[in-house]
């Protein structure tokens, strides 16, 4: 069996700090692979670098045995990509969408056509299909998304935080889609900190931690006997002794008259600073 | 007091927490720092200086000084949306705050910062230039004090009224459009001046009598005056300022539990296939079909053809009255061909950042474009939707500027000449738009065209883009300025050829560092 991805060595930094740091990603074709990890972890960054959005600083990176950057056009037809954030072109509606990005790959007009109708019925976007994307919420944005990456059929999916945001009616559809699509032999490679989720669908996992794979193979070898979770904290070192000890005011039994009231508003309860700096930080 | 203190400091924290870290940002508040210094020292100066003029037109001047600040108070903080965090009360909505105390609190904030303190010393400056004796001063101290005020309450409670239709998708969308408005009455002054409207005394004499009872004029007449008349103007204002304070704080509860009604969405019209019967199956026609829609649905695209029609008729006006005094009737071809060339130079210059609009959306773009081919036919289709829309535009253009100069020989050649501008202006903006390209933000405001830290990139784009057109346009526009007009016939076929040339090298140039220019247009705004 062929890699549908395969990385070596992968490498990015931005200014001093390393984001990636020589990741060999590995999924076998035809696997629903998981790639999980805390955030910070680089996950989006090693998307970006496998589907060509964003230039490595080092390494390379394989689909379907074609180097992603000098293969561009081969690469490109076969993969489809749901990045993160989904900033969608916002003032076509979801109809208009999906015909844009399958002419713009060059796909006849008349299946574009057909195609989209079916994914629209599927996605359950059939009402909304005439309104403009700008005015979707979460859910139908990541479906109207995966609709599109899905459209020129696509042997690798690759998918950022699909399910984000998502209510569960939503997540249910793209994962019964998502499922359908595996099924038949294609890859789909999804990036998530839900383990729930990713011990249920997927049959491959890679964990990410600090720029690095630390772990990675079939969902049964990785985990072992433990849960996905358990597993997932012991590689990450996320367990914490006594974290407790710091929140001795926190509860209900310390709730006094006076936190109750609005009195000390001036001296407590409006810090300037935590809304600064959430204001201030990049998105 | 403590509610005073912590909103200026919440304030200050705000504004310093915006600079942290970012080396173009601080030098864009220094930069904002030493303008408004010198603005405020420069405003004082000239009030002071009124006291050198008869005291009555002093008084006018003071009184539509005022007017103007007052104007510019309730416009400017709605052009610029979003640029103050402590504007928006539903930040602070779920805060146990009550309305007085927010209402204070939000009024400490926003007297807080670079712009209402240059007010406040500009308006002071009237106690300079027009206060007499100690009664007068004490009266001016207080009018000045509450013009201020009223300033400030009268901006907040028309940020406040709108800020839930703000805040939808389509009350911004409407409020971009609307700084086009700006841009127009830049243009005021020009087209006045322009029109011989008379003796400037008895224009300036006519503004004051019109704003002689406004809040504004009162504040500045009670300064004046100095005596009883004084204090009893003092009194009327307060009282509208308490007035204008009360309705913001009536707004100001409202706007907090009002729920957010931004998501009744309408529906678009089907596609007419227009393109698709001129234009065979294929990426082209998809690029064109997209495009066509962009320019008529993105209000960016809106305000964009707007003004560049906007400001070639506003051309036209002064640039016709100014020539036809001059030269007495007759004018040579030559004016309808450069308005017609401006006119197109303008449409053209929106594509000198192809890709900004798009911003982070143009992944959709990368993903799908596998070859420096594809990347050309992206820019084609690009030309083709703004030449489709441009070339009824730049016929309008050219018949009316002919028949303006009182020469309608001149249609032809001037359409020729436009139709050559277009295509130099597609072609350099094809380069500019992949060497150095900028995120456009999504709120247009009337004062910046570029993500915060890449005005500088913005600002090299447009120069680079006008230095590449003029050196380009020089073999037309010798011969035409030595009376050559019939140059103009090659033009088309000139700019046409300079659109394929710019487009190659664009798309070879934008092929090798896609990743790049997603970067480029990706900022966050």
């Amino acid at each position: 069996m062929t890699d549908a991805v395969r990385t070596q060595g992968l490498f990015k930094r931005y200014g001093p700090q390393v984001a990636v740091a020589g990741v060999d990603l590995v999924v076998p074709a035809g696997s629903f692979a998981g790639l999980v990890g805390p955030n910070g972890a680089g996950k989006t960054t090693t998307l970006s670098m496998i589907t060509g959005l964003l230039r490595p600083d080092g390494g390379r990176a394989e689909v379907d045995g074609l180097d992603v950057w000098r293969d561009q056009v081969q690469v490109k037809a076969r993969i489809g990509v749901l990045p993160e954030g989904l900033r969608l072109f916002e003032r076509l509606s979801g109809r208009e969408l999906l015909h844009y990005s399958g002419r713009l790959r060059g796909i006849p007009k008349a299946d574009v056509l057909g195609r989209a109708e079916d994914l629209l019925q599927v996605m359950d976007l059939a009402g909304a299909a005439d309104k403009l994307v700008v005015d979707y919420s979460t859910g139908m944005r990541k479906k109207i998304g995966l609709a599109a990456a899905l459209l020129h059929n696509p042997s690798v999916l690759f998918l950022d935080e699909p399910f984000e945001g998502v209510d569960p009616v939503s997540a249910n559809t793209l994962t019964e889609v998502l499922q359908r699509f595996t099924a038949s032999g294609s890859t789909v490679i999804f990036s998530s900190h839900v383990m729930d989720l990713v011990e249920r669908l997927c049959d491959w996992v890679s964990v990410m931690n600090g720029g690095h794979i630390v772990a990675q193979g079939p969902l049964e070898k990785v985990r072992g006997d433990r849960s996905l979770n358990d597993t997932f904290l012991a590689l990450v070192g996320g367990q914490r002794d006594g974290g407790d000890t710091g929140l001795t005011w926190l509860g209900a039994k310390n709730l006094g008259a006076k936190d109750l009231g609005a009195g000390d508003l001036g001296s407590r309860n409006l810090p300037g600073g935590d809304l600064g700096a959430g204001d201030g930080e990049p998105k | 007091m403590s509610t005073v203190a912590l909103f200026a400091q919440l304030k200050l924290r705000l504004l310093a927490g915006n600079l942290r870290g970012d080396l173009s940002r601080k030098l864009g508040f220094v930069f904002t720092l030493v303008m408004a210094v010198l603005l405020a020292a420069l405003g004082f100066f000239l009030m002071s200086l009124i006291r050198l003029a008869p005291h009555d037109i002093a008084t006018d001047i003071v009184i539509v000084v005022y007017t103007f600040f007052l104007i510019g108070w309730m416009i400017v903080p709605l052009l610029a949306f979003g640029l103050d965090d402590t504007i928006d009360p539903a930040r602070l909505s779920l805060f146990p705050l009550s309305t007085g105390r927010l209402a204070l609190g939000m009024f400490t904030a926003s007297a807080t910062g670079v712009w209402p303190a240059a007010t406040l010393i500009v308006t002071a400056g009237a106690l300079a230039g027009l206060a007499t004796g100690v009664g007068g001063l004490l009266v001016g101290l207080v009018a000045v004090l509450l013009q201020f005020a009223l300033c400030l309450v009268t901006s907040r409670l028309i940020t406040t009224a709108l800020s839930g239709a703000l805040r939808t998708r389509r009350g911004r969308d409407v409020l971009a459009v609307a700084a086009i408005f700006v841009v127009l009455l830049a243009q005021l002054p020009n087209l006045l001046v322009n029109s011989d409207l008379g003796d400037p005394l008895a224009i300036l004499r006519g503004t004051a009598d019109a704003f002689r009872w406004a809040p504004s004029g009162l504040a500045a007449h009670a300064i004046s005056d100095g005596g009883l008349v004084g204090l009893a103007e003092l009194a009327v204002l307060a009282l509208i300022v308490l007035l204008v304070g009360w309705l913001w704080i009536k707004a100001l509860s409202r706007a907090l539990v009002m729920p957010d009604s931004s998501t009744q969405a309408a529906s678009v019209r089907k596609e007419s296939g227009l393109v698709d019967r001129f234009l065979p199956d294929g990426p082209l026609a998809a690029v064109v079909t997209k495009e066509l829609k962009y320019i008529r649905r993105e209000p960016r695209f809106r305000v964009g053809w707007f003004s560049a029609v906007v400001v070639t008729v506003v051309l036209a006006f002064s640039l016709g009255n100014s020539i036809g005094d001059s030269s007495g009737g007759e004018v040579g071809p030559w004016l309808a061909i450069l308005l017609t060339s401006s006119g197109a130079l303008m449409i053209a210059l929106q594509s000198g950042n192809a890709y900004g609009i798009d911003g982070p959306s143009i992944w959709m773009n990368v993903v799908a474009c596998g070859s420096e081919e594809s990347f050309r036919t992206d820019l084609a289709g690009r030309h083709l939707a703004n030449a489709a829309l441009a070339t009824p535009v730049l016929l309008l253009i050219s018949v009316a500027a002919s028949l303006f100069s009182g020469n309608p020989g001149a249609i032809v050649p001037a359409l020729l000449a436009g139709w050559g501008a277009l295509g130099i202006g597609l072609g350099v903006g094809s380069v500019t738009s992949v060497t150095i390209p900028y995120t456009v933000p999504e709120r247009l405001n009337a004062f910046s065209g570029a993500a915060p830290g890449q005005g500088g990139q913005a600002f090299a784009s447009s120069m680079g883009a006008l230095l590449g057109i003029m050196a380009l346009s020089l073999p037309f526009v010798v011969p035409i300025a030595l009376g050559w007009t019939w140059v103009c016939v090659l033009a088309p076929f000139y700019g046409l050829l300079v659109e394929t040339l710019g487009r190659r090298l664009g798309a070879k140039i934008g092929f090798a560092r896609l990743p790049e220019l997603v970067a480029a247009v990706s900022r966050p705004t």
